[in-house]
């Protein structure tokens, strides 16, 4: 049994000394670039943006929620600082994430704005963030850089959480584990995790899950970060790492566990690139829940509308088992919401989501200050600028992982 | 009297099938084919004073053709344009649903006639669009719900999905009580206790499309290179972007035997197009074509490819950017086609 001990971030500021009082966070910047040093890193910058500022971060790459089990990293971001190790109290600074944002190749440039419409469809525009802006060294690998930045990034966020070890907690929080209960449903989860290769991966303990079979996890494993995104495709249908470590469907279930259902566990899938593999990996993925004797299942997803398909052939390949379905997708309905909202929908398991509108168009404020680049490439224009940008540039504004209240119906509904 | 101007293509005006798609517009008086019964069901009180007509090729796939479909029309001084119906006709639909918005566009009121799936419904622009069935044998049906369209428009009336209207009813955004997560563990206790039908999605209708005969003789056929891989002169002069494209383009291959690396680049976004800019063939290839040239497996590689960025892209625009390539090619003398997808 895994417990969480919050501490809410309320102020943040940059200071001598990393510390944590009565709810404000001080960073030593001295000390978060001497964390994320690496040889092929030239530069590294460390500013706060907070909710409600004139902010828009531009080429945003991962998001990390700061948590610990303690100094010397045991338990927590499992193969990036130590070893997993389940249950006890993990420390979480709620309401503050490091940011990381700055040019990497194959990225697909994310932003986050700090107040305006784009700010309420983000979770990381209700966020401190801590923004790690980055030089690489002169001919420097790139994926040399990625894998600095995430370890440096996970290094950090560890060590902010570390500061408030000693300090009461504004609430403890019981994780619920999986397990049966007598006269409920058995409902799992299946957490899909878009695996591209460099620069579109996503780590399990670590390692990289491309080519990996459906596995169950531990879900108190992935609330400590078990789960870790390299994922720079799609900004509105990536799942930072902040969202793995509160997956929303997980916690959902818990909430009802006990109550109208039982909480069964989470499975991990890759979504492989070719049709053949979605096939074979979904059909395992439909087994595995049969052979755990699972009821139901709610699945997600991560990416365009090729991960649609990874959603829809588990979901039917489920029901074909006698196993209950939902499906969390996000539509890709044109700008004006009259095309066909699902690029790859099931044909025998119905039961759907949405999670919003890839092609809902937002009109952007001007900004006093962009951090991440000077530039929004993808316009050519000064990244400060009133901009209209289409909902799939808004990082996790879709969220695929289920955290958003974000939806789309017709009118009279 | 209201004075009506029917749009038809070439078929309905009885000219031919494929061998008249090409035929430029054209205009003659009173009601034609469909037109009769139209008229006869539209009673005294109206009269179809003309008959604009085009080929499906040439109104589809000439960029100046509806201009001039419209001024023939305005040239007869009608109340009214009526076009089509089309049924799930795509060339002909496109046209239709052009024309109507076209003239709307001028101050004339038009009305089209087609099947709700016809890819040319969004072009109609500002023109109502009514519902038919699927094909010519469902004409009499939908000739009924045309006439009493146009007679409730030159009434002064609003056409309501009671009177056949397509209405494309919009799927707007909005912020629920509760997350998605929470949301779907509802949903998921309703099918377990049940409930087959409850989703926040419906399930889309995707149309499917009927391949085209195999080609018979392509020793003698000019064979025609398209790529959705987004694959353009390396400054993209005609602004290809890289992902939701809205435009499609078109590139010379005359006189080139091969695409040098350097002078193409891959603009599109879903994938590494590192491969691609190493060797554009990859993407389109050209050399591979010219080779079948050169041994006469085919008869001619057509002069031009035709370009877009398959990533992201709507359904509306994908189908339009179809029917546009369909009625281009048609249009240049291609009778084959190998388009290559990323």
């Amino acid at each position: 049994m895994l417990t969480r001990s919050i501490h809410s971030v309320r102020r943040v500021e940059i200071g001598p000394a990393t510390a944590w009082r009565d709810g404000a966070l001080t960073v030593s910047p001295d000390e978060a670039r001497e964390i994320l040093g690496a040889a092929c890193l030239a530069e590294v910058g460390v500013s706060w943006a907070s909710p409600g500022e004139a902010v828009r971060i531009v080429k945003v790459l991962d998001v990390v929620e700061p948590r610990t089990k303690g100094p010397g990293g045991g338990g927590i971001f499992p193969g990036w600082l130590g070893a997993a190790s389940a249950g006890g109290v993990t420390h979480v600074l709620r309401g503050a994430a490091v940011v990381v944002a700055g040019y990497l190749p194959r990225a697909q440039e994310a932003v986050i704005d700090m107040c305006g419409p784009a700010a309420e469809l983000s979770p990381f525009g209700a966020t401190h963030n801590l923004v790690i802006e980055f030089t690489p060294a002169a001919g420097a690998d790139w994926a040399e850089v990625d894998d600095a930045l995430r370890r440096g990034s996970l290094a950090l966020a560890a060590r902010l959480a570390e500061a408030a070890i000693d300090a009461p907690p504004d609430e403890l929080e019981t994780v619920v584990d999986p397990g049966p209960v007598d006269g409920l449903p058995r409902v799992a989860a299946i957490t899909n995790l878009q695996t591209q290769g460099v620069f579109k991966d996503v780590f399990v303990r670590g390692a990289s899950f491309n080519g990996q079979a459906p596995a169950l996890i531990d879900p108190a494993e992935i609330d400590d970060g078990a789960v870790v995104s390299g994922q720079y495709g799609h900004p509105s249908l990536r799942n930072p790492t902040w969202a793995h470590q509160n997956h929303p469907v997980a916690n959902a279930l818990r909430a009802r566990h006990g109550r109208d259902l039982s909480f069964a566990g989470v499975v991990l899938c890759p979504e492989p690139v070719t049709a053949g593999e979605k096939a074979r990996i979904s059909a395992a993925a439909a087994q595995l829940c049969a052979d755990a004797g699972f009821d139901a299942v709610i699945l997600t997803k991560e990416g365009g509308g090729n991960a649609d398909a990874d959603v829809a052939l588990k979901m039917d390949a489920l029901e074909d088992l006698g196993i209950a379905t939902v499906g969390l997708f996000a539509e890709m309905a044109g700008p004006d919401g009259t095309g066909p909202p699902i690029v790859v929908a099931p044909e025998r398991a119905t039961a759907m989501v949405s999670t919003g509108n890839y092609d809902t168009r937002l009109s952007l404020p001007r900004m006093d200050r962009a951090l991440g680049g000077a530039e929004l490439a993808l316009l050519g224009v000064a990244a400060t600028e009133a901009m209209e940008l289409p909902t799939a540039v808004i990082l996790a504004s879709l969220g695929c992982l289920g955290g958003g209240r974000l939806t789309c119906s017709p009118p009279e509904a | 009297m209201a004075r009506i101007v029917h749009y038809l293509n070439q078929f309905f005006i009885g000219a031919g099938g494929e061998d008249a798609a090409a035929s430029p517009p054209a205009t003659q008086p009173g009601p034609v084919g469909p037109g009769r019964r139209l008229a006869q069901l539209l009673g005294a009180d109206h009269e179809i004073v003309a008959t604009v007509s085009c080929g499906d090729d040439d109104a589809a796939g000439r960029p100046e053709a509806i201009a001039e479909i419209v001024a023939l029309i305005q040239a007869a001084e009608p109340d009214l344009v009526v076009t089509g119906p089309a049924f799930t006709s795509g060339r002909y639909g496109l046209a239709c649903a052009r024309v109507a918005a076209a003239a709307m566009a001028t101050g004339l009121p038009a009305v089209a006639a087609m099947h709700p799936d016809n890819p040319g419904i969004d072009e109609a622009g500002a023109a109502p669009v009514v519902a038919t069935g699927e094909a010519a044998r469902l004409m009499g049906a939908a000739l009924d719900v045309l006439a009493a369209a146009v007679a409730k428009l030159l009434a002064g009336g609003v056409l309501t999905s009671a009177d056949g209207l397509v209405g494309l009813a919009p799927r707007l955004p909005r912020m629920a009580d509760r997350t998605a997560a929470e949301r779907a563990v509802d949903l998921v206790l309703a099918r377990l206790a049940g409930d087959r039908d409850a989703t926040e999605v419906p399930l889309p209708k995707f149309d499917k499309v009927t391949p085209a005969p195999p080609v018979t003789d392509l020793a003698h056929s000019t064979l025609a290179i398209l790529t959705e891989g987004a694959l353009v002169p390396d400054d993209n002069p005609g602004s290809l972007e890289s992902a939701r494209a809205t435009r499609w383009l078109r590139y010379s291959l005359a006189g080139r035997e091969t695409l040098v690396p350097g002078e193409w680049r891959s603009v599109h976004g879903g994938f590494s197009t590192v491969w691609a800019n190493a060797d554009p063939h990859r993407i389109l290839p050209l050399d591979a074509a010219r080779q079948l040239e050169r041994e006469g497996a085919i008869g001619h590689l057509h002069e031009e490819f035709l370009v877009t960025a398959g990533n992201g892209t709507s359904v509306a625009n994908a189908r339009k950017f179809g029917v546009e390539w369909a009625a281009d090619l048609r249009h240049s003398g291609a009778r084959a086609a190998i388009l290559t997808a990323t």
